[in-house]
């Protein structure tokens, strides 16, 4: 009797959900088993960050806080992987529409609901053109978007950077730009309206994707392009649409938490939720309603770090439990192409 | 201590910077708070957050807050947790981190780098809890703040500069045009002019509290262009490093860090928060704690560091005799004083409130580089 390993041309969807939960399961024993090696009593650890994020008003308000841009950035790779691209650039993007929603509400008088659209708008619009030359690049001379949209990360992020410690900056808080005035009304505590406008827009998109002719052709051109264009399938226009609605999600994620929770343009207000986004994606496996359970529960990891750190542990230890989630979850995606069989003899 | 909540509140919000209906909102705040002070909480049950700017190792100022909270708990050994978070960024990330502590129950909260509105949306929204902002410039109900008269031992340093500098041409490594820099460089300037009237202040700002290699950038820069005397507002060494390296003198803020440049180091504004956080915490548990607003004294809670060892012993007892003189109730911020246009700022006879110094947001003439 022997045993082969087989690789299958595709896992099923239990298969990979069964990958993701024991990954995430074999980084918190690892994490558990770090804890431990310091000094640290895990179980009362996890017991402290359940009741402080789970079974706490204030906990749960930070979980929305955080799930909404982490939920947007993951909405925005997540519709890139439906046409086979990546967009790394969810970050730039996200800072872009905080720039231009800053930008609308600093210095374009208006009322504040009209001011609030504008913004909008504006995040949008500015996600979209940041990721417009990697876009254009890609659909017309096949560079990858995964270098092109990650070195515009940077720009972005140290445009807002000048800007907020430069030209805009306030003078009493230094290192920020002033208060914007418009502000997205809140309904729970902490949690404002982007919260249900977030998640319409990845049901929207999700039902668009699976219903309409478009998504077909989207996803088709994503799984097989050259199929597609053999179809008659306009495959570079759907190219150029899908990225710029990735661009332009993940632009309005920027706008949200300036409108919503920061109020205020600054360096690193976009706390790398456009990379934590790439993570959200890659465990929802491409799907945009899984997407809002990635987002949360990578909002709780977000928030547990926060919780540690006021039980004395560093920042740098979430941020290494987030790495072992990713590099575990991408071992177990690819293990969970392969079945072990036996050879009959 | 100089408690200034016995001032009246017209008088003091006449002072502030504030708008009529702000002062006229928070005023009202105000009242409420007095009449309903925080129930009494047992030691044992009481749990008190601290988040720091830096890390505790910074040698700087998050260094001197710990060793406030190490008093606290001292003082207060059966205290059931102290809470201490270490480089609380001013962003959405320093709101998350106080309401964390609120979620786990704290009864009094210190922001020991005022984080403004981000830590103002927690105080919002947690009326049971005390919290006190160290530079902060915001009255709630359950929100007071306390800051260090440091403009004090600067002019006692300024002194200093003023004779030992053979340029006249003093240097400022500045974090951002804010009212400590404003304070700190206009004392430093008007101490040094008691005793050469012709010196200046050339100030470079670095947009960081801690980035050593930009200050070091700063420091070099100001000796080139003549200065001989740096001084600055760093919670590290890195500029007192460039002064020893040049040879020339440095004073430095937060700790007596006189080992990184020991021939270059002339003294430093040297904080302490042990009492104070003693004395809050105290009053928080008895239940007679209010929002109050509190600029600790030269000599209670900030003063000049012991004299560095190459500093001449004329200059350190000329600079002493003006620091005795101010212990004393002398106060060199008297008019007239002119800011950097030549406006009269300050009209002749009259001397400049504690709480004035603190909202100092204009340069006197003579000092360069802030642009106000």
């Amino acid at each position: 009797m022997a045993y082969r390993i087989q690789r299958l041309p595709s896992s099923t969807p239990l298969i990979a959900f069964a990958a993701r939960v024991i990954a995430v399961v074999l980084a918190l024993l690892v994490t558990a088993l770090i804890l431990v090696i310091t000094g640290h009593n895990p179980f009362e650890l996890a017991g402290e960050v359940l009741s402080s994020s789970l079974f706490d008003s204030f906990g749960l308000q930070d979980l929305g806080v955080i799930f909404m841009p982490l939920m947007l950035t993951g909405l925005s790779v997540a519709i890139g992987q439906q046409i086979g691209a990546w967009n790394i650039g969810a970050e730039g993007q996200f800072y872009a529409g905080a720039f231009a929603a800053t930008a609308i509400g600093l210095f374009i008088p208006a009322p504040d609901w009209l001011s609030l659209i504008l913004m909008g708008v504006g995040g949008f619009a500015a996600g979209a053109i940041w990721i417009l030359v990697p876009t254009l690049a890609k659909a017309y001379a096949d560079v990858s978007e995964l270098i092109s949209t990650l070195l515009l990360n940077f720009v972005a992020a140290l445009l807002v950077y000048y800007v907020a410690t430069g030209p805009w900056h306030d003078r009493m808080t230094n290192s920020a730009t002033p208060k914007v005035a418009a502000e997205i009304p809140e309904f729970w505590g902490a949690i404002h309206w982007g919260f249900p406008i977030a998640i319409l827009i990845a049901i929207v998109l999700a039902l668009v994707l699976s219903n309409t002719k478009w998504g077909y052709e989207v996803r088709l051109s994503g799984s097989n392009p050259s199929a597609a264009k053999y179809a008659g399938i306009p495959v570079r226009r759907h190219l150029i649409m899908v990225m710029l609605l990735s661009g332009a999600i993940a632009g309005f994620a920027g706008m949200l938490e300036v409108a919503g929770t920061v109020h205020r343009l600054q360096g690193g207000i976009s706390n790398n939720y456009g990379y934590i986004g790439i993570m959200v994606a890659v465990l929802a496996r491409g799907s945009l309603i899984g997407v809002i359970f990635t987002g949360a529960f990578m909002a709780f990891i977000q928030n547990s770090g926060i919780i540690l750190q006021t039980q004395g542990l560093t920042t740098s230890a979430v941020l290494a439990m987030t790495g072992l989630i990713l590099f575990l979850t991408a071992i177990g995606e690819e293990l969970s192409y392969y079945r072990i069989t036996r050879d009959k003899v | 201590m100089i408690d200034i909540r016995n001032l009246s509140r017209r008088g003091f919000l006449n002072m502030t910077a504030a708008g009529g209906a702000a002062a006229l909102m928070s005023g009202t705040l105000a009242r409420q708070a007095f009449a309903a002070p925080l129930a009494a909480v047992k030691e044992e049950d009481a749990i008190i957050g601290f988040g720091h700017v830096g890390p505790v190792t910074d040698e700087g100022w998050t260094w001197a807050h710990h060793q406030g909270v190490l008093a606290v708990k001292e003082k207060y050994p059966k205290l059931k947790k102290i809470l201490e978070v270490e480089n609380v960024p001013y962003s959405a990330d320093a709101t998350r981190t106080y309401r964390q502590f609120v979620s786990e129950g704290a009864n009094m909260i210190f922001d020991t780098s005022s984080t403004g509105d981000f830590l103002h949306d927690v105080v919002k929204r947690s009326p049971k809890v005390a919290f006190m902002e160290c530079d902060g410039r915001t009255d709630m109900p359950n929100l007071g703040w306390y800051y260090l008269a440091h403009w004090y031992p600067t002019y006692v340093i300024g002194v200093a500069a003023g004779m030992m500098s053979k340029t006249g041409k003093l240097g400022y490594v500045a974090s951002f045009p804010v009212p400590s820099v404003f304070s700190g460089t206009n004392a430093f300037l008007m101490g040094a002019r008691s005793v050469n009237p012709k010196a200046t202040l050339q100030t470079i700002v670095i947009n960081s509290w801690f980035d050593p290699q930009a200050a070091a950038q700063a420091g070099t820069a100001l000796i080139d262009n003549g200065c001989d005397f740096l001084f600055g507002i760093m919670d590290e060494a890195a500029y007192l490093q460039v002064a020893e390296k040049r040879g020339v003198w440095a004073a430095m803020w937060n700790t007596d860090i006189r080992r990184y440049g020991p021939n270059s180091y002339v003294s430093s504004v040297v904080i302490d928060f042990k009492d104070f956080y003693v004395d809050q915490v105290g009053q928080r548990l008895a239940g007679k704690w209010s929002p109050s607003q509190t600029i600790l004294a030269m000599g209670k809670g900030v003063d000049r560091d012991k004299w560095g060892e190459k500093v001449p012993a004329e200059v350190a007892k000329a600079a002493d005799a003006v620091r005795d003189k101010i212990l004393g109730g002398w106060s060199p911020f008297t008019g007239e004083i002119k800011d950097a246009k030549g406006n009269v700022k300050v009209p002749a006879g009259k001397t400049m409130s504690e709480v004035e110094l603190y909202h100092w947001d204009w340069s006197i003439e003579g000092v360069s580089g802030l642009s106000a």
